[in-house]
C-alpha cells in the first residue's frame, strides 16, 4: 500500500509538479471547514448523544462493579453484584420470566394486528389519512401515564370490561389485581398501540408493485395465495424491521407496568417486568451498583435477541435485488 | 454594511443595561430561595401550601417551592436529587428513614440551632428524642400520630350494627366483621380490608405477644410461626367472608386514597391516626377510628405513640438558617401551627395543642382525643429499624398475597418471609 501510495504521489508530482505537494496538506482542514456547518447542525445531537446516552451509560457500565448506594460515594466490588444476580436473586429469574412472556406474546400480536389493519388500510378508501392518525392514536399516548391510569379503570373488578361481561351473564374477575391476569392485560395494551409498525406496513405495501398482483389475476391466483406469495415475502424486509423494534421496545417497557401495579410489580410480581425490578433497585433500595449491573445484563440480553434476528434473517427475509 | 452607534443610543442602551443590572441586584438580594419536599394527600398539599404562603407574605425575599409527592414516588424523588447533588432544603422525614439519611451525612445536625431559632423545649424530652440519631438532633416532630382503624359509621348504622369498640379484641372482631358483611345491604361490600399484608397491623399484633419486628441489633425479633399464626388469622377473615377476597385487596395500593374504605369496597381500613383528616375528606359516609384489636387476654400494648413525620433540613443547603427559621414557624408560630392543623398528627408541643383547642373542627378535635385516651395504653418506641427494612414492608405484602391468592399454605408463608426478610436485612 505504502509503496504504491508513494508511486502514485510521484507519478502525481512529475505530471503536475508542485499540485499534490500543496494540497495533501490542506486537504483535511479544507474537508473540516466544509464539514462545520453540518456538524455544527449536529450538534445538539452530538451533546445529547454524549451528555445524556453514552456518558451515563458507560458510568453506568463502572458502577455495575460497585456498592453505590446513590448517597455515598461507591466502592469497588469486582463481579460481586454479577455473581448474585446468576447464582442467588430468584427475582432475578422471576423478573425475566415476566418479561420474555411479555416479549413473545405482545410482538407477535401486535405485528399480525398492525399488519391486518394495514391491508384494510391500503384498499384505497377515502379519509385514508384520517383512520391513519386515529389507529396511531394510541401508539402516541399508550406509553403516557393517563392511558395506564384509564387501564386500570377498564380492567377494574367492576370496571368497563366486567360491566359488559355483565351484561352476558358473565362475572369477571377483576383482571389487572388478579395475578392470574394482570400481565394479559399489560399485554392487551400493548397490542392496542399497534400505531407505528402499521404505518410501517402501510408504506412497505405501498412499495409492491401493482403489476405483480395483476401478472397473478391473469393467471387466477386466489386473494389468499396472492397474499401468502406475494405481499408476504416482498413485505418481509419490513416485518423484519417492526420486529426487530418491537422487540427491542418490549424489553425496556417499563411505565404500563410501574403506574398498573403502583411501582410494586403486584400482584405477587405477575407484572414485575425486568425494568421494574431494576427500578425498585436502584432508586426503591438504594442499591444503584446493582441495578447498574442489572441493566447491562438486559443490554447484553438485547443484543443478543438482535443478533439472532439478523443472523435468521437470511434464511426468511427476502431483499429485492 | 457597518453599524455606528450614535451617541443617543449608547445612553439609551447603558440606561437600560443599568435598570436590568438594578433589577438583577434587587433580585440578588432577595433570593432566598428553597424547596420543601413532602409525602401526602391532597389535603396536606392544600394545607402545606396555605402556610407557604403566609410565611412568604411576612417573611418577605423568601421564597419556598412545594413539591407534594405520593409515598411511593417521595423516596425515589428524595434519593435521587440528593445523589444528584439537588437536595431539597427542607425534607419531610420518615422514623423508618431518618436514621439511614442522617448516618449518611445527608442531613443538618439541628443541635446548634435548639433554643435559638427552633425552640422545641416545650415539645418535652421524649419528642426531641424522637428526632435524634447517634445523639444529635436530625428530625423535628411535626406531630405525633400512632396506628388507629378508620371505620365508616354509616354503614355500620345502615346495617343495624354497633361497630367495634375500644375494647374489641382480635377474634371480636373477626365475628363483627363477618356478620356485618352479611347484614350490610351494600353490593360487593365487607366488613374489613384484607390487612395481612400490612406492616404496622403485624407489628402491633406481634408486640401484643410480647414479640417486635425487629431486636436492637436489627435482626428479627419474630420467627415463622409468629407469621404463620398471623396469615392464619386472616385466612380464617377470608373464609367468613368478614374481609375482602385477595384480588379486591390487590387494589390497594398502600395509599389513603386506595385503601379499601375509601374505594368503597370495605366499611373498615387500617391505617394511622393522622390520616383521619385525609380519610374523612375523601369520604362521603362519617367516619369513625378505633385502636387496634386488643388480645385475648394478658396482652402486652400494641400500639405506640411515633412522630407521625419529622422536619429534616438538608446539610448541603445554601440557606440553612432560614430552612431552621421554617421549620420552627411550623411546629411552634401560632399561624403555621394553625395552618397545619393536625393533619401530620397531634402537635408535640403541648402549648400549641392548647393554642389549637379552640380552633379545632371536629375531625381534628377527634384526632386529638383519639391520641389522649391512647396514651395510657401505650408501649416504648421500637428500636431504629436496620437497613432492608423497608423492603420487607413490600416483601410482607407480597407474600401476604401468595398466601391469600392460595399459592402458599400459612406455613409455606411465614417460612418464606422470616429467610427473605432475614436475608434483605443481611444485605442492607
Amino acid at each position: 500500500m505504502g509503496n504504491r501510495h508513494d508511486s502514485a504521489a510521484q507519478a502525481g508530482r512529475i505530471a503536475l509538479p508542485d499540485v499534490p505537494a500543496a494540497t495533501a496538506p490542506r486537504k483535511a482542514p479544507g474537508a473540516l471547514s466544509r464539514n462545520a456547518p453540518g456538524y455544527l447542525f449536529l450538534l445538539p445531537w452530538f451533546i445529547g448523544f454524549f451528555g445524556l446516552t453514552l456518558g451515563p451509560a458507560l458510568i453506568s457500565l463502572y458502577l455495575s462493579f460497585t456498592d453505590y448506594n446513590l448517597l455515598q460515594a461507591p466502592n469497588m466490588v469486582g463481579l460481586d453484584n454479577y455473581v448474585r444476580i446468576f447464582t442467588a436473586d430468584d427475582k432475578f429469574i422471576s423478573s425475566m420470566k415476566v418479561t420474555l412472556f411479555y416479549v413473545v406474546c405482545s410482538v407477535p400480536l401486535k405485528l399480525a394486528f398492525a399488519l391486518g389493519v394495514a391491508l384494510l388500510l391500503n384498499r384505497g378508501i377515502k379519509g385514508l389519512p384520517v383512520y391513519r392518525a386515529i389507529f396511531y392514536l394510541p401508539s402516541l399516548l399508550g406509553s403516557s401515564v393517563a392511558i395506564a391510569v384509564l387501564w386500570r379503570q377498564l380492567f377494574d373488578s367492576d370496571g368497563v370490561v366486567n360491566t359488559l361481561l355483565g351484561h352476558f351473564g358473565i362475572q369477571g374477575p377483576s383482571w389487572i389485581s388478579n395475578p392470574n391476569y394482570s400481565l394479559y392485560t399489560l399485554i392487551v395494551l400493548a397490542v392496542w398501540q399497534f400505531g407505528s409498525p402499521m404505518i410501517i406496513f402501510l408504506a412497505g405495501l405501498r412499495q409492491i408493485p401493482t403489476d405483480m398482483y395483476e401478472a397473478a389475476s391473469l393467471d387466477g391466483a386466489s386473494k389468499a395465495r396472492k397474499f401468502f406469495k406475494i405481499t408476504l415475502p416482498l413485505l418481509t424486509p419490513v416485518i423484519f424491521f417492526n420486529a426487530v423494534v418491537q422487540t427491542i421496545d418490549a424489553f425496556k417497557a417499563f411505565t404500563p407496568a410501574y403506574v398498573i401495579s403502583s411501582g410494586t410489580g403486584g400482584p405477587i410480581d405477575s407484572t414485575l417486568f425486568y425494568t421494574l425490578y431494576l427500578y425498585q433497585e436502584g432508586f426503591g433500595y438504594f442499591r444503584m451498583g446493582y441495578a447498574s449491573a442489572l441493566a447491562w445484563i438486559l443490554v447484553i440480553i438485547i443484543a443478543l435477541f438482535t443478533a439472532f434476528s439478523f443472523l435468521s434473517a437470511r434464511y426468511w427475509v427476502h431483499y429485492d435485488d | 454594511m457597518t453599524y455606528r452607534l450614535d451617541r443617543r443610543q449608547v445612553l439609551a442602551g447603558s440606561a437600560a443595561a443599568l435598570a436590568f443590572g438594578a433589577f438583577g441586584i434587587g433580585r440578588a438580594a432577595a433570593a432566598t430561595h428553597m424547596r420543601f419536599l413532602w409525602w401526602g394527600s391532597k389535603e396536606r398539599a392544600d394545607r402545606t401550601f396555605k402556610a407557604i404562603k403566609a410565611y412568604q407574605k411576612s417573611h418577605s425575599g423568601i421564597t419556598i417551592e412545594g413539591e407534594s409527592f405520593g409515598w411511593d414516588n417521595y423516596w425515589t424523588r428524595l434519593a435521587t436529587q440528593t445523589a444528584g447533588g439537588n437536595s431539597p432544603d427542607l425534607i419531610q422525614m420518615d422514623y423508618r428513614y431518618i436514621f439511614e439519611y442522617a448516618r449518611r451525612g445527608v442531613l443538618l445536625d439541628f443541635t446548634p440551632y435548639m433554643g435559638k431559632s427552633l425552640d422545641i423545649k416545650d415539645f418535652g424530652q421524649q419528642n426531641i428524642d424522637s428526632g435524634k440519631v447517634d445523639g444529635k438532633i436530625y428530625g423535628v416532630s411535626l406531630g405525633v400520630n400512632s396506628s388507629a382503624v378508620m371505620v365508616n359509621l354509616t354503614a355500620w348504622k345502615e346495617a343495624g350494627m354497633e361497630p367495634p369498640g375500644d375494647d374489641a379484641n382480635w377474634d371480636d372482631f373477626a365475628e363483627l366483621c363477618a356478620k356485618f358483611t352479611k347484614q350490610t345491604k351494600r353490593r360487593d361490600y365487607y366488613g374489613t380490608a384484607d390487612e395481612s399484608g400490612l406492616e404496622p397491623a403485624f407489628e402491633g399484633w406481634l408486640r401484643q405477644r410480647g414479640k417486635a419486628l425487629y431486636k436492637d441489633d436489627g435482626s428479627l425479633a419474630f420467627d415463622a410461626a409468629d407469621v404463620a399464626a398471623w396469615f392464619d388469622y386472616w385466612a380464617k377473615l377470608r373464609k367468613m367472608k368478614a374481609c375482602v377476597p385477595p384480588e379486591m385487596q390487590a387494589l390497594d395500593q398502600l395509599t389513603v386514597e386506595t385503601g379499601m374504605i375509601s374505594q368503597n369496597k370495605a366499611s373498615i381500613s387500617f391505617g394511622h391516626s393522622n390520616q383521619f383528616v385525609a380519610y374523612q375528606a375523601i369520604n362521603k359516609d362519617k367516619l369513625g377510628m378505633i385502636p387496634y384489636p386488643v388480645p385475648a387476654k394478658d396482652g402486652k400494648p400494641g400500639q405506640y405513640l411515633k412522630p407521625a413525620m419529622q422536619m429534616s433540613v438538608s446539610a448541603s443547603s445554601k440557606n440553612k438558617d432560614a430552612a431552621v427559621a421554617f421549620v420552627n414557624y411550623l411546629v411552634e408560630d401560632p399561624e403555621g401551627t394553625k395552618l397545619l392543623g393536625v393533619e401530620r398528627g397531634v402537635p408535640a408541643s403541648e402549648k400549641v395543642r392548647k393554642e389549637l383547642a379552640p380552633s379545632l373542627d371536629a375531625l381534628g378535635k377527634e384526632m386529638a382525643d383519639f391520641i389522649q385516651k391512647l396514651t395510657p395504653k401505650v408501649g416504648p418506641l421500637p428500636p431504629p429499624p436496620p437497613n432492608g427494612a423497608g423492603e420487607n414492608q413490600f416483601l410482607l405484602q407480597t407474600v401476604s398475597q401468595q398466601v391469600a391468592f392460595g399459592k402458599m399454605t400459612s406455613q409455606e408463608g411465614g417460612k418464606s418471609y422470616v429467610e427473605k426478610a432475614a436475608a434483605n436485612i443481611k444485605r442492607g
